[in-house]
């Protein structure tokens, strides 16, 4: 095939949304449409996913040391804490310190601290969180082996919480994707059957002066592609106007909403590109995939 | 060339379209195939574009063995043929010259040659003016002369036309067939369905009747012009002419300047070789 054979095809792909731009419309809200909801869709799970493990990471390891630990023990210990592999921070606290903190903290009613029930005086401990959170337990049990710890504690409860939560979350999310995917799949297929069964008569015109399947499908794969390409734009304009406005109210609710772990909610910048990416590439393989196979039915005259 | 040996086709819906056919026209002929409605004159017609396969026998168009033919070597057979039918079949997106150039493209001519060749064969059918017209925009008449400029445009051996006549008035009819007829005169095999019998009468040439999935009738007969005959009469006369040979059917053509358009025509192709047509685009 010359060069200016396929620069005709390619043209006529373009040249074909024109003409059809009715048809090329209701392809390009439906592609729009379906590219949103799945999008939005999983943006909204893997910020769920974020938010849970932000949670987590939020559940600490109290440690306490027998009250006559010295202090430069305290500080070998600090440093041997800092040093396992699942620690990501440790602070300090001191008796004085943990004593005001534990005021502060019942008055605003955390239950996480209940286990400081009967102590007469504060003890020297530590605040320790991890980087997995699902390994929880088994760096609190590391941490309790260390002589000088009284008690380590940890709430499994939470940990365990949370990794079921996300373990339903993932569940849920993934059904609700497939669904979606698979509705718009259906959607688009019958859009674009339709657009192209407004067309059969030409396709088998074309078929009758002896046009290849290949030659007839090119410019409906360029068709399908390029409105697919400014479908998966369009969901990324919109995508990106929503989540920013989101994102912005949720970071107005400042330290309320930290307790649910809106702090980790991913600002769009990180990912903005591989939204980009993935918006337009999908919007584009699956606009034209639509098109070509729907050619299928028509081309066997 | 083409040739049909004891070809039957059967619908799925078991109707018995064509019986125990054979036929053979040979390179050059221009043949018109008559008969009654449902007497079976499409199928033949889609048989020869393998838009349906032979229950049984043998179907030979341009050398290709149809029976036989794979699948992806339909677009080459077709590229060999021309077709003109009664619906026209241009593409509407399309203007008059892209509907034409697309048969170029398809065989990857060079654009120079597409450029010289699409308005040559417009003006062969008197359509210069309407080069960027849509089919929308054309009268029957001229979506039909586009329909031939199509077929021609790759110079094929053989034109089959089904009832290219059917859908434009009985005046136009006889261009379209003169048309046709200076086509075939410069050697391309043509086969053309129709229900006009004026305009069969009028031409004459070969004349092959199907009549219930048969041929009944297979006789070259002399043209009688404007004579208009009542139904009854044209057996009778076709009987009559039968033996006059077709070289003389075609000679005693004498109504060549009432009908202008095949003194254009002639005039266009055998002056094609200096001036190519010239004119739009
Ligand atoms: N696709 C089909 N499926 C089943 N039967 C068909 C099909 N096409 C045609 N037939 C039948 O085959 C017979 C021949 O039809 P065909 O179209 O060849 O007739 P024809 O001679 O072209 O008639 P007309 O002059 O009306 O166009 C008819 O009885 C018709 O009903
Ligand atoms: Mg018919």
């Amino acid at each position: 095939m010359k060069v200016s054979g396929i620069k005709y095809l390619a043209n006529q792909g373009i040249e074909n949304i024109w003409k059809n731009k009715m048809m090329a419309f209701a392809t390009f809200c439906v592609l729009l449409i379906s590219l949103l909801l799945v999008g939005c869709s999983a943006l909204f799970y893997i910020n769920m996913n974020s938010m849970i493990l932000g949670l987590g990471n939020q559940n600490e390891i109290a440690v306490y040391l027998y009250s006559n630990t010295p202090q430069e023990r305290v500080a070998e210990i600090n440093a041997q804490l800092v040093e396992l592999e699942n620690v990501d921070t440790v602070v300090y606290n001191s008796k004085d310190e943990a004593y005001q903190r534990m005021q502060n903290q019942i008055s605003q009613g955390k239950e996480i601290f209940d286990y400081i029930d009967d102590h007469e005086f504060m003890p020297d401990g530590f605040s320790v969180t991890v980087i997995n959170n699902d390994q929880i337990e088994n760096t609190t049990e590391i941490i309790n082996q260390i002589a000088e710890v009284e008690v380590a504690k940890s709430s499994p409860q939470v940990a365990q919480f949370l990794r079921e939560l996300r373990r339903v979350v993932t569940i849920i999310a993934g059904a609700v994707i497939i669904a979606l995917a698979v509705v718009s799949m259906i959607m688009i297929s019958n859009t674009t059957k339709a657009s192209v069964f407004a067309r059969r008569e030409e396709i088998q015109i074309m078929k009758y002066v002896g046009a290849t399947n290949a030659f007839i499908r090119t410019p409906f794969f360029v068709e399908g592609f390029v409105t697919g390409f400014f479908a998966g734009a369009g969901a990324f304009l919109i995508t990106w106007a929503v989540y920013r406005s989101v994102y912005n109210i949720l970071l107005d609710q400042g330290t309320l909403m930290n307790a649910f772990g809106v702090a980790s909610v991913i600002p769009f910048d990180d990912i903005s590109l591989i939204v980009g990416a993935a918006y337009l590439l999908i919007g584009g393989f699956v606009g034209a995939l639509g098109s070509v196979v729907s050619t299928r039915k028509h081309l066997n005259v | 060339m083409v040739e049909l040996q004891n070809v039957s086709v059967t619908y799925s819906s078991g109707v018995d379209a064509l019986n125990n056919v054979s036929l053979k026209i040979n390179d050059g002929d221009f043949a018109f195939v008559v008969g009654s409605s449902g007497a079976g004159k499409s199928t033949m017609i889609k048989l020869l574009l393998k838009e349906i396969d032979a229950t049984s026998g043998v179907v030979t168009v341009n050398g290709y063995n149809l029976n036989k033919l794979r699948k992806r070597k339909i677009p080459e057979f077709r590229r060999t043929l021309g077709f003109v039918f009664q619906d026209f079949r241009l593409i509407p997106s399309m203007t008059v010259y892209e509907n034409i150039a697309f048969v170029l493209r398809v065989l990857d001519a060079p654009i120079k040659l597409i450029r010289k060749r699409v308005p040559y064969v417009i003006s062969l059918v008197g359509l210069q003016s309407k080069t960027n017209s849509y089919p929308d925009e054309l009268s029957g008449g001229e979506k039909q002369r586009v329909a031939i400029a199509r077929a021609l445009v790759n110079d094929p051996q053989l034109i089959i036309a089904d009832e290219p006549t059917g859908n434009i008035d009985p005046e136009l009819s006889y261009e379209i067939v003169e048309l046709l007829k200076g086509i075939n005169d410069q050697g391309t095999t043509i086969l053309m369905v129709t229900h006009e019998h004026d305009l069969v009468r009028h031409f004459g040439g070969r004349i092959i009747n199907i009549t219930d999935g048969e041929i009944v009738y297979d006789e070259v007969v002399m043209g009688i012009n404007d004579e208009i005959l009542p139904e009854v009469e044209l057996a009778q006369s076709m009987e009559n002419a039968a033996s006059v040979p077709y070289q003389t059917a075609l000679g005693t053509e004498p109504n060549g300047s009432e009908l202008p358009l095949i003194d254009d025509v002639i005039a266009a192709i055998t002056g094609a070789s200096q001036n190519d047509g010239g004119g739009a685009e």
